[in-house]
């Protein structure tokens, strides 16, 4: 794997000539989540943003954990005094908030890293910030979230153009990793069904749960079945589905753990999931961390770096991928 | 088999309908990673017992897909829209394929398997009336056939092979298959099949009953 990183050169010269004619197209969101804390989110947001600046983008990182910000230390910045609640105050704009790093191409905002007064967003603030983000100058901005299924968590991954949950193998985060999924499909639903419609379904899968239900459930015929529903729903999905990353995997097994959850989420709730790739455990991450670096710039040759690779290839668009590589 | 009227045998494996033969296998190895028990990915979704069932669908589908006569006459009637829900199940397709074989193409290029001729043993196998695992394994091994080439002959999972050999029901799928897969090991073993079956059946229910 260590081999496509030989042109790198090239690669960045080619790249960044094909980033300049796309400087038009639209800023593309990405937003990491996870079920449970401690899984890697920001670990993995600063590698896939590392990678795609090395691919030759552009890309802003925000910072929106909302039990403190890490960001800057996984890029190995000291925090910075210009955060994010500035622009919830109104007396900047996010694109004012970006602050430049060390690496070419990649840039990021603080999240909240002053604790004097709470912080939580409520969805009016979400919906705003949605097109500001939109509006910064990259060609992908990545969200790093905070861990759980908050409300404003699933409507910033609703809003994505990439839906990226992270889960480690142990048995407490897939179970939370299921309970993020579930709970995701639950807010995308109640926004398009009239409340009735919306009860009645929760009470459907509740006993889904409880096993009482006559039939094997699936969200797709039921959906149908249903009226006030828009049941749409699907189709967009499936257009833009939700990635799986498997972190800190350790074996082969952990690898297949990702398949055997896309197939569990198929036959469970008759919902198709996308499997991306299982990163392999490195001590290098944590040794890196402790040094305030990001691995993939004090260790670029690793099989690690490749896996990153090969993961933003796979989310990239194809026709852009053969142009580059 | 009530519930084959839910999913057709494709969505169970989670394939394509045109998928290639070795697909179908490494669909089937994956979906028995996954539904086989201990796998962390059901973990809170699906209970013990619910695994199984799940076993059992994953088993019935791949009996079908990955054996290509099977296939062929699924596929068929699958195509043709017009198959009842009656038509699409194991054992109506499988008796679709034994009325089919009849003029059962010779197979001339079956591999013949190297081993030693034992004149004693071979009276011990014609004079065999009460069949069970051990003795199953017994000529097997006597025929020189691993449980994976029993594999490549059957399409059963060698895991099953060595299953039905030590008549352990824990590691058998449900005992309608136990007795397709009996058939089919004696079959290849060159033993008369049903007198292997039937016998075989006996002595593994009755085990089940102590249980």
């Amino acid at each position: 794997m260590d081999r496509e990183f030989e042109d790198n050169d090239e690669i960045i010269s080619l790249a960044s000539k094909l980033a300049k004619k796309n400087s038009d197209k639209e800023t593309k969101m990405w937003v990491v989540a996870s079920g449970k804390g401690g899984v890697g989110k920001t670990f993995i947001t600063s590698s896939l943003a590392i990678t795609l600046t090395k691919l030759g983008h552009s890309v802003v990182i925000v910072d929106l954990d909302l039990s403190g910000a890490n960001v800057h230390t996984a890029l190995g910045v000291p925090p910075s005094h210009m955060t994010i609640r500035h622009y919830f105050e109104g007396t900047k704009t996010l694109q004012e908030l970006v602050i430049p790093t060390q690496l070419p191409h990649l840039s990021y905002v603080q999240g909240f890293w002053d604790s004097w007064s709470p912080t939580e967003f409520t969805n009016e603030q979400v919906h705003r910030l949605i097109p500001e983000i939109k509006n910064l100058r990259a060609d992908y901005v990545l969200i790093d979230l905070g861990a759980g299924a908050l409300e404003c968590h699933l409507d910033l991954f609703k809003h994505a153009d990439e839906k990226i949950l992270v889960s480690s193998p142990e048995p407490t985060s897939i179970e939370k990793t299921y309970r993020f999924i579930e709970s995701f499909v639950c807010h995308t639903i109640k926004e398009n069904a009239t409340p009735d419609a919306y009860g009645s379904m929760i009470t459907t899968l509740r006993s889904h749960r409880q096993r009482t239900l006559q039939k094997p459930f699936s969200f797709r015929s039921y959906l149908k079945e249903q009226t006030g529903i828009h049941y749409d729903f699907f189709e967009t999905l499936s257009a833009t589905p939700v990635r799986l990353l498997i972190n800190s995997s350790r074996s082969q097994q952990n690898e297949n753990l990702g398949l055997s959850m896309r197939s569990v989420c198929n036959k469970y709730y008759d919902l198709g999931i996308d499997f991306i790739g299982a990163i392999d455990y490195d001590n290098a991450v944590w040794q890196a961390v402790r040094n305030r670096e990001a691995v993939l710039i004090s260790q670029p040759f690793t099989p690690l770096a490749g896996q990153f690779l090969a993961t933003c290839k796979h989310l990239i668009a194809p026709e852009e991928l053969r142009t580059v590589v | 088999m009530q519930s084959t009227s839910r999913h057709n045998y494709y969505e169970i494996l989670e394939l394509p309908a045109n998928a290639p033969q070795y697909e179908v296998s490494a669909a089937y190895e994956r979906a028995r990673a996954t539904y086989a028990g201990d796998n962390p990915a059901i973990y809170t979704i699906f209970s013990e017992q619910e695994a199984r069932e799940l076993l059992v669908f994953i088993e019935e589908a791949y009996q079908v897909l990955g054996n290509k006569i099977l296939r062929n006459i699924y596929d068929q009637r699958l195509l043709s829209g017009r198959a009842s829900l009656n038509d699409l199940t194991y054992s109506s397709i499988v008796e679709a394929s034994r009325a089919a074989a009849i003029p059962e193409p010779a197979k001339t290029e079956k591999p013949e398997i190297k081993f030693k001729r034992d004149e004693a043993f071979e009276a011990e196998i014609l004079a065999c009336e009460s069949w069970d695992g051990d003795f199953l394994k017994k000529v097997r091994e006597y025929k020189n056939i691993s449980t994976e080439k029993m594999h490549d002959i059957t399409k059963i999972n060698p895991y099953y092979v060595k299953g039905i050999e030590k008549m352990d029901p824990e590691s058998l799928p449900a005992i309608v298959f136990v007795r397709g897969y009996v058939v089919q090991i004696a079959r290849a073993l060159g033993l008369d099949d049903k007198k292997v079956a039937d016998t075989y059946m006996k002595s593994f229910k009755e085990r089940l009953g102590k249980k």
